[in-house]
């Protein structure tokens, strides 16, 4: 039995326990407010109304932050059509300049240059948000969903960077539906799910899949506990396909973690220190 | 008809807090004696507050020096308050005690301390092995914690011991269908037992867990007569029917018709399965 899709009555209670956590965090730390990277996509527009709820539009932020040539006006427009309706703070930033500084540095640099560029993108994006977060006491609020975490499909200290993911437990199935619920803009709900850092680049064609099969994969190795073997039979699915998606489950497990510790001493701070994050 | 007025402090206490945890009992305290119950319950592990985290090897002490702060405030109304135990050897165990004229009258220890997924109860306490009722004026009740009443033997023995009432205190944390799996543990356990249940919940929400609430009152008919709020603080008073489970068992013949050979038949099956397994 999958469910996947949540219940209508589910809704509700998902949007306040995200909006509780986002809150508990800011006011914890007595941070001034929170700051998303918002793209124009589904995840971080949900994120940044979600937020904008949980701690006031006041104390939102949101960074639209284009690369210019590339990223589609439609996504920028949708962007800030988003933080006009939530009345929130929002800058625009072209990356561009930043980007041709460290292309231009790393000329020299031999082995897969576009791979290390491409990445450049979300790690520049994300020293932008550090640097706002720096600069006025923000929270800097991640966007993943459980579907990229699982897959690790997002830049390590790029667009993973974050101090909280509110909707890290949320398949992108789940998440398509919590955006409907808290209208976001159809336009922004339908459009199809791309990390915009290469032109035509979609998530379903880069991953080799669409959300729809993934999801319904992961769901049954992670939450139902199926072997490789049992979901392919029961989702009467090649076991290929299922292995190549438990193999990337597998191999990203570091991009879920804080950096590995060598153990020397009795207390270990990854291994054998454990401490809420909100510690009183 | 016999009632039994019960305050269900369903509070968002947090891990360490103990300063804001005890001014929120305190404060539940007083709501209770305005409303003129006879009985109040607090969260499992109120004190201190539920979590994940060492802290409970940190402030096991200033717990102890808070709830006896809280004893102090507690007069004729009974209340019932989870904290950190620690023995005479230094041990800590997850448990409730009864409270009454500023003095505690009766405690409960944990015996089904959980420790899968995000839980790790046992890297902190002891278990208990007792499972007591306690007279409040001239009815009995037991104390169960949380994952207890997933179990069908603490309440039983319990029931076998007279409870009129079997009171739960939980820190039980949201996720998908959590509100259906407490129903349909203590509406299981009320039936098991012919007895009414109270649940007391934390609710709130830490490090990303949010925690149910939905603090809950089930008749001994096994029917939800009470709810408190998802995952928000509420006071939730109940009046609990002590007559229904008497009335009930004079047809309903489930526990009277428990026998002793079964039971010692099950503990030879217990003891099958442990042999099996050397």
């Amino acid at each position: 039995m999958i469910e996947l899709e949540f219940k209508k009555e589910e809704l509700p209670l998902v949007e306040k326990a995200i909006c509780n956590s986002i809150r508990e965090r800011v006011e914890k730390f007595n941070f001034n407010g929170a700051i998303i990277n918002l793209s124009g996509g589904v995840d971080s527009s949900l994120v940044t109304k979600l937020t904008s709820l949980a701690i006031g539009n006041k104390k939102t932020y949101a960074l639209i932050l284009p690369e210019e040539g590339l990223t589609p006006e439609k996504d920028i427009e949708d962007a800030i059509k988003l933080c006009k309706d939530l009345n929130i703070n929002y800058e625009i930033i072209p990356i561009n300049s930043p980007l041709k500084a460290f292309e231009i540095s790393l000329v020299n640099v031999e082995g897969d240059r576009e791979w290390g560029i491409t990445n450049l993108k979300p790690r520049v994006r994300m020293i932008y948000a550090y640097f706002y977060a720096n600069a006025k006491k923000l929270l800097v609020v991640g966007t993943s969903n459980k579907t990229e975490l699982l897959l690790g499909y997002g830049t390590k200290y790029g667009d993973l960077a974050a101090d909280i993911y509110p909707i890290g437990d949320l398949y992108k199935t789940q998440v398509w539906q919590l955006a409907e619920y808290v209208n976001i803009p159809t336009d922004i709900v339908k459009k199809k799910p791309s990390a915009g850092l290469w032109k035509g680049q979609t998530d379903e064609e880069e991953i080799g899949y669409t959300y729809f099969q993934i999801d319904r994969v992961l769901f049954c190795l992670v939450e139902l506990e199926l072997s490789v073997r049992e979901t392919a039979e029961f989702l009467n699915i090649s076991e290929d396909a299922v292995n190549d998606l438990y193999e990337r489950i597998v191999k990203n497990e570091h991009k879920r973690r804080t950096p590995t510790i060598t153990k020397i001493s009795r207390m270990c701070l990854d291994k054998d220190w454990r401490y809420p994050v909100e510690r009183f | 008809m016999k009632k039994l007025r019960v305050f269900l402090a369903q509070l968002s206490t947090k891990l360490g807090d103990v300063k804001g945890n005890e001014e929120k009992i305190l404060e539940a305290l007083e709501a209770a004696k305005r409303e003129k119950v006879n009985l109040l319950v607090t969260p499992e592990l109120s004190t201190l507050g539920y979590g994940s985290g060492d802290i409970y090897l940190d402030k096991v002490n200033e717990n102890l020096e808070s709830l006896e702060r809280i004893k102090e405030r507690v007069d004729d109304l009974y209340s019932i308050i989870g904290y950190v135990e620690k023995d005479n050897y230094g041990f800590f165990y997850n448990s409730a005690c009864l409270i009454n004229k500023k003095s505690i009258i009766g405690n409960y220890r944990k015996v089904q301390l959980v420790n899968y997924r995000l839980f790790d109860e046992k890297r902190y306490f002891k278990r208990g092995a007792k499972l007591p009722v306690f007279d409040i004026g001239d009815i009995k009740i037991g104390i169960l914690i949380c994952e207890d009443v997933w179990f069908p033997e603490p309440s039983r023995a319990m029931a076998l011991r007279g409870a009129d009432l079997i009171v739960v205190l939980g820190a039980s944390p949201f996720e998908r269908f959590k509100k259906e799996v407490w129903e349909n543990f203590l509406i299981q356990r009320a039936r098991d037992n012919i007895l009414p249940f109270v649940f007391c919940n934390q609710a709130g929400c830490q490090d990303g867990v949010n925690y149910l609430g939905y603090s809950m009152y089930v008749s001994a008919a096994g029917k939800i007569v009470k709810t408190g709020k998802l995952l928000e603080e509420d006071y939730v008073v109940v009046e609990v029917d002590l007559e229904e489970s008497r009335r009930l068992r004079r047809r309903d013949t489930r526990l009277r018709e428990l026998r002793r050979e079964i039971l010692e038949e099950l503990l030879r099956a217990y003891d099958e399965m442990e042999d099996d397994r050397a």
